[in-house]
């Protein structure tokens, strides 16, 4: 595969690479260096590459496995304490930026799901996968997807319900 | 008619059973200016869905070209070094001549010493007359 077939190919998807990246691991510079190492492994599997069926779906689930393994070095080493750090940050920038806007709100909040509704609700309603794909992508039954989905939602709901009523908690 | 029909997508919604299209009528419904009062809280959901969509990575992929390290140059290092080499392990025979030159002239300065030795030794020999006339200078002495 040449460079350019390989840029554009890839150029259709790595947003969606990235967004997927801060989803999980909330910092901006961390999930820019995921979709790097993502795209530098896919250049590298190019010869590969040709036979996957779906190399969209494919470089995900390299996202995904990929952020996996970061959250799981953290936990285990010291550097969990960076990790809370950078969503210190973010918390406070975000404060400041968005005192009153409430898309912030919905932002936190997703970021407070568990990994994987987290991560389905920002494949279903932010990149509009459908369930089966998104189930390809994460290994999962379309059904527990769709379950996910559902629980993931709610609690979105349930919070924004309860940030609207009380006011900014 | 449209709100009862949103508010029946949103059910929906919440039970993770819309179709994307249908979602994408709920994400069109709540991304507009006016929404009914009390669905105003899904609003921010809705937009922040849309916005979220539209983030981009300023990641801007450029392949490494892994090229093979050619190996052309060491070939070319190699034989300029095997060249100079070469001329350098000749260079002795400058010194295999200098070192003849001394063994000639060693030669040479050994057969003058010995012609130097030899009429020694022929004068050496004339001092016999000599002893002899200290035998008889003793004789006559006596």
């Amino acid at each position: 595969m040449k460079e350019k077939t390989f840029i554009t190919l890839t150029n259709g998807f790595k947003d969606k690479l990235f967004r997927l990246a801060k989803r999980l691991l909330v910092s901006n510079e961390e999930a820019e260096d995921a979709t790097q190492e993502i795209l530098l492994k896919l250049w590298r599997n190019k010869t590969k590459m040709e036979a996957y069926r779906n190399v969209e779906a494919f470089a995900m689930t390299m996202t995904k496995n990929y952020c996996f393994d970061k959250l799981k070095s953290k936990e285990s080493g010291n550097l969990k304490i960076v990790h809370s750090n950078y969503q210190d940050e973010r918390a406070s920038l975000q404060r400041e930026v968005e005192a009153k806007d409430s898309l912030g709100w919905v932002g936190k909040i997703m970021d407070t799901l568990p990994e994987q509704q987290r991560m389905i609700v920002q494949l279903r309603d932010i990149e509009q996968y459908d369930n089966a794909e998104i189930a390809k992508m994460l290994d999962m039954k379309e059904t527990a997807v769709r379950v996910a989905l559902s629980r993931g939602r709610k609690i979105i709901r349930e919070q924004l319900t309860k940030k609207h009523n009380y006011g900014i908690v | 008619m449209e709100l009862s029909n949103i508010e029946k997508l949103l059910e929906k919604y919440f039970e993770g059973e819309t179709t994307l299209s249908e979602e994408q009528t709920l994400k069109v419904y709540f991304t507009r200016e006016h929404v009914a009062p009390h669905l105003e809280e899904y609003k921010s959901m809705f937009q922040y869905f849309s916005v979220e969509s539209n983030q981009k990575t300023t990641v801007d992929f450029t392949p490494i070209k892994t090229q093979k390290p050619s190996y052309k140059w060491v070939g070319i290092a190699a034989s300029i070094i095997l060249v100079i080499g070469l001329f350098y392990n000749m260079s002795p025979s400058k010194e295999a001549n200098e070192r003849r030159e001394a063994e000639l002239a060693l030669k040479e300065a050994k057969k003058a010493l010995n012609m130097v030795s030899k009429y020694m030794n022929e004068g050496t020999q004339d001092l016999v007359y000599l002893e002899e006339f200290g035998n008889t200078t003793k004789k006559l002495l006596k």
